[in-house]
């Protein structure tokens, strides 16, 4: 099985109040919708293993928000981060963590809601449809800016999951101020990938201003 | 001169007027025909993968379907109370006009043509043919 991933580093901190760490699978690559996703038209879409390989690095960072009715996205809701994204066979694994502390209906959904109910969806931006007279759109380009933890039978892509996992903290010693924070992308299938470094930093850092 | 003045005003005004009108409408077209090249050269800005929102039209199609099964189900359960009550209002028939359109070869009171039960109640009086054809509508078996 081909897995190729990438991820920013977060450092470990034992017994963190407001991270709880959550895997998914955020939607199919090469494979098309279930249901017309909003502002495709009523067509149905398929996102090409290419186009989801070279989204990937924009999908790090960008956040996962909810809606109260755990049916759609609100940009203004963010409750979690995404740390690393994984394309395994045909599904695109993200993982990552939401604010626990913020957005406690988000952990009590999780443990009301039956398992396997909850699924994810994407925001596409900038996407470029290869016939947009094909029943199927074929996207052949497109830029990941946020993606929204929702009811699975409300994702165009019917077989999106959710889920919290157990704490995943590698280290048990909190980060000290002033220590530099290792920030890396790397590409399993690819090799190391350490480009955009920079961008990756500066935004992490800007995540615990 | 002063009337030719104003004429000349008035019609550079209303020139003025129309001219606006027109870029208005270029800027539009325009803006119309960028939108369209965009959507023929396959770029789309926004795309939700979560199932279309503007669902109204199936969020009124689950609301329809809801209100059809409850519909059926009143017709079927007011059916069946239809059908209860018929087989209750058949037994109310009276025994003496059973005997009575028995006598006259009418043994089988399901369903009488009215036909047959004018020939069959031929000899009675006007008053006695009411009395029964009466009792048969309300017990179902005369339409």
């Amino acid at each position: 099985m081909r897995l190729e991933a990438m991820a920013v580093k977060i450092p470990a901190y034992a017994g963190h109040p407001n991270r709880i760490p959550f895997e998914g699978v955020l939607t199919l690559v090469d494979v098309a919708s279930d249901k017309a996703p909003s502002g495709a038209r009523g067509h149905r879409v398929l996102l090409t293993h290419e186009a989801a390989m070279a989204a990937l690095p924009s999908l790090l960072g960008m956040a996962v928000d909810y809606r109260p009715g755990w049916d759609g996205h609100d940009a203004r809701r963010k409750c979690g981060l995404i740390t690393e994204a994984d394309v395994e066979g045909s599904e695109l694994r993200v993982s990552g963590y939401l604010y626990g502390r913020d957005f406690p209906e988000v952990e009590e959904q999780m443990k009301r809601g039956e398992e396997g109910t909850m699924g994810m969806s994407y925001e596409l931006a900038d996407a470029h449809v290869e016939d947009m007279r094909a029943e199927v759109w074929r996207l052949s380009r497109a830029t990941f800016t946020g993606a929204a933890i929702l009811l699975r039978e409300k994702a165009a892509y019917r077989r999106t999951s959710f889920r919290l996992t157990q704490c995943r903290s590698s280290a048990r010693r909190p980060h000290r101020p002033g220590e530099p924070v290792r920030v890396a992308a790397k590409s399993v299938a690819g090799g190391s990938m350490m480009q955009s470094i920079d961008t990756l930093r500066e935004r992490e850092a800007n995540l615990w201003k | 001169m002063e009337v030719g003045n104003q004429e000349a005003l008035d019609t550079a005004g209303e020139s003025m007027g129309r001219l606006a009108a027109a870029a208005a409408l270029l800027e539009k077209t325009v803006a119309w025909l960028e939108e369209r090249q965009a959507a023929l050269a396959g770029d789309v800005q926004k795309i939700v993968a979560t199932v279309e929102q503007n669902n109204d039209s199936s969020h009124r199609e689950h609301e329809l379907e809801q209100k059809l099964t409850a519909a059926e189900a009143q017709i079927a359960e007011l059916k069946a109370q239809f059908a209860q009550a018929e087989t209750r209002t058949r037994k109310t028939v009276p025994a003496a006009t059973v005997q009575l359109l028995s006598k006259r070869g009418l043994e089988e009171l399901d369903h009488i043509d009215a036909g047959t039960l004018d020939a069959a109640l031929e000899g009675l009086s006007l008053e006695q043919r009411i009395a029964v054809k009466a009792q048969l509508m309300r017990s179902g078996s005369l339409a």
